[in-house]
């Protein structure tokens, strides 16, 4: 479904390259877990892949579906089907929650040549998406994440994915700060959502969220490459001796190449 | 004597009239007189002046201005489009500044309560009492409410008796018609509210077509203990319109008056409201939403003043600036030194979506007591790209997005109508403005 290629990536108008070579390949139905410490380029992949404007790819490429989407707006690519949740949801005062819901989801209807919902069809539609993530209607007539809690932001963009429907998603940091009762609903709604025809990946520092969703695959991202791919006992071991060895390793074998 | 003194110019420099001639009404004969005076005497404003520094007049002073009689402006046809649903048989329509009976309903106004064109009451007398007495332009020197005072022969008069409710708003629909010259036309509105009385007033302007002229509006509203009142002002004038208003409240005990201008259309216009405390526990707003592009410029010059004890006054003036328009807003808040206990809101919130928009900002507070919560502010910024990016990535175009961000920044401003059909029409305003075929030029954070 994904397959990154030698992807670098620098800030936009900077030198200072940010990704150094990322390969990553993803198939439908599965699931992959990224870890890495802090500015390792986690959150930077995640954005380049979503077509964010303020990076720049120098070199290597996207193909999703077969297709090289780098030169792709990130609507285009979400039109394509993929989804990014934000580490850091924004909060957009003054535009509810069903309104871009329904913007979104009509526009990716209308590109994708699927019929639109009319408000009446979408509220019903938004209604059985609620019960995936556990919220209250009233959440629909708020604006965007304006005045959320940390883990209602959170929830809110799992939410905005089960509408939505992917067929690819980053989720980044999605389980960061949610309380144990949050979590739980909200690695329920992710693996409610995970199926044999979409792929999700998960950008996270702990193991907890794994003990939820199990992977398919644990990556480890370290200055801006993943280092080390293995199943999900990678994570395991990480959460035992940290990045340390790892680190080591990696260094080493910097300095070898 | 060697030295040439050039002669000072007064607004008669660009405009023709015989301002000679005045209303047989006699409340309104002496404003004109009065007026007639006036603006042969008052200077017309230049950059010198403090409260036109910012202001560009020239589309005013490089042009010339013809009565509309000398004009040549087309005849009214159907305007019906125009009309609110709310208000079918609660309008007065004034076309170029005259008022025009046959496209005028009051049908549903009760009957002890006045709404007309001021000049078919000749000898009415709340009309001879009030009429005039509450503009306080003429201490500046205001060479256009003088003209208005000159020129106006037709006008709104509503006046609301004791503990009466006008249940329809009052749909006060200024047209301006196609002209050969450009003219100037000068609608007046006096508007008194007796005690613990009710009504909404819409006012609006609107232009039927893209042309030259100059609109100098004067309102003048007195409301006694207790009176309330909400009023729009719609300002869809034409593009190449000038358009100066001058309204001004005088609010009693108890009284509430809350009024929200919409900025749209002119070349240059030019707001000064003032709310002008005259007991104590009164409750106010003076908000403002300016939508602008191209080359216009909206100022508004606003000066609130705190007489009494317990005021409550809130003033949110939001604005879009796109392509090279230009916003000033000075926003004066005074606090009298006997007045405690006033609770005073006032902000200035920017929005500039191009390079070349300029935006000039004034609050300005004199406040000489001191139990006195005021919180006023200004901010200009421009549409956040994180916003923008979060929408775009959940598939809305960049235009949508900005669109939207443009929709929910007004929003807060247009929520205030309470009429219903003026609410859907604001709506489709901000739509027409924010989906310009032009893309937005994107401006960094
Ligand atoms: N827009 C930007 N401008 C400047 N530097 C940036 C920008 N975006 C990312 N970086 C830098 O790139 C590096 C990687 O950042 P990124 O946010 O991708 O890390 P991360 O792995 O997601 O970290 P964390 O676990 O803390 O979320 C960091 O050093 C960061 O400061
Ligand atoms: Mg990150």
């Amino acid at each position: 479904m994904l397959e990154i290629k030698n992807l670098h990536a620098s800030v936009e108008g900077e030198d200072q390259e940010i990704l150094k070579g990322v390969n990553l390949t993803i198939n439908k139905g599965e699931i992959h877990a990224i870890m890495g410490p802090n500015g390792s380029g986690k959150s930077t992949l995640a954005k380049v892949v979503s077509g964010h404007p303020e990076y720049e790819i120098t070199d290597g490429e996207i193909l999703f579906e077969g297709e090289d989407i780098t030169e792709l707006d990130a609507d285009e690519r979400a039109h394509l089907g993929m989804f990014l949740a934000f580490q850091y949801p924004i909060e957009v005062p003054g535009i509810t929650n069903r309104t871009l819901l329904r913007e979104s989801y009509n526009t990716i209807a209308r590109e994708n040549g699927r019929e639109e919902l009319d408000p009446i069809e979408f509220d019903d539609y938004l209604k059985e998406k609620l019960d995936v993530i556990d919220m209250k209607d009233e959440f629909l007539e708020r604006s965007i994440n304006t005045g959320f809690s940390g883990g209602e932001k959170k929830k809110n963009e799992v939410f905005q994915m089960a509408v939505l429907n992917p067929k690819l998603a980053f989720m980044d940091e999605t389980d960061s700060g949610l309380d144990i009762d949050a979590l739980k609903i909200v690695s329920d709604g992710i693996n409610k959502i995970a199926g044999p025809e979409n792929a999700i990946v998960l950008i996270t520092h702990y193991q907890r969220l794994l003990n939820y969703i199990t992977p398919d695959y644990v990556h480890v991202m370290m200055g801006g490459k993943i280092v080390k791919s293995a199943g999900k006992e990678l994570a395991l071991e990480l959460e035992d001796q940290g990045y340390e060895q790892l680190e080591k390793e990696f260094s080493l074998n910097g300095e070898a190449q | 004597m060697s030295v040439a003194v050039k002669e000072k110019e007064t607004i008669l420099n660009f405009l023709d009239g015989d301002f000679g001639s005045v209303s047989n009404i006699p409340a309104i004969a002496g404003l004109n007189e009065k007026g007639a005076g006036n603006i042969s005497e008052f200077p017309f404003p230049t950059r010198k002046d403090e409260d036109w520094r910012f202001t560009d007049l020239r589309s005013i002073s490089r042009n010339h201005f013809v009565p509309v009689a000398e004009a040549g402006a087309e005849s009214i046809g159907d305007i019906s489009d125009y009309y609110l649903p709310e208000a079918t048989n609660s309008r007065l329509v004034f076309v170029n500044g005259e008022y025009n009976p046959e496209l005028s309903s009051t049908k549903d106004i009760p009957e002890n309560v006045v709404v007309g064109n001021m000049a078919a009451y000749s000898d009415h007398d709340i009309l001879e009492t009030h009429l005039g007495k509450y503009t306080n332009y003429d201490e500046d020197q205001d060479v256009f409410a003088a003209l208005n005072d000159a020129n106006f022969k037709d006008g709104t008069f509503i006046y609301v008796p004791k503990e009466t409710k006008v249940e329809a708003p009052i749909h006060i629909l200024n047209v301006f018609t196609d002209a050969k010259k450009a003219f100037y036309a000068t609608p007046r509105v006096l508007f008194v509210g007796e005690a613990y009385s009710k009504a909404t007033i819409v006012e609006e302007h609107v232009a039927l077509t893209q042309n030259e002229y100059l609109n100098v509006t004067v309102n003048e509203f007195k409301l006694f203990e207790g009176a309330h009142v909400h009023h729009a002002r719609i300002q869809r004038d034409s593009k190449k319109a000038n358009h100066i208003s001058r309204p001004i409240a005088h609010l009693d005990k108890y009284a509430e008056y809350h009024s929200y201008t919409i900025c749209l259309g002119a070349k240059l216009f030019r707001n000064d409201p003032r709310v002008v405390q005259n007991d104590e526990e009164v409750d106010f707003t003076i908000d403002g939403l300016v939508l602008i592009d191209g080359d216009q410029i909206a100022d508004t010059h606003s000066a609130i003043d705190h007489r009494h004890w317990h005021a409550k006054s809130h003033q949110l003036h939001k604005v879009v600036v796109n392509d090279n328009a230009h916003s000033i807003f000075n926003g004066k808040i005074f606090v009298r030194k006997d007045s405690q206990k006033i609770d005073s809101f006032q902000e200035n919130r920017n929005l500039l979506l191009s390079e070349n928009g300029t935006v000039n900002t004034k609050p300005q507070l004199e406040i000489f007591s001191d139990d006195v919560l005021c919180s006023h502010g200004a901010t200009i910024g421009h549409l956040n790209e994180d916003e923008v990016f979060y929408l775009h990535s959940r598939g809305l175009t960049k235009k949508k997005a900005r669109e939207l961000l443009v929709y929910a920044f007004t929003l807060e401003s247009i929520e205030t109508m309470e009429v219903e059909s003026v609410h859907k029409l604001l709506l489709d305003e901000v739509v027409k403005y924010t989906s310009r075929d032009e893309e937005f030029v994107a401006v960094g954070k």
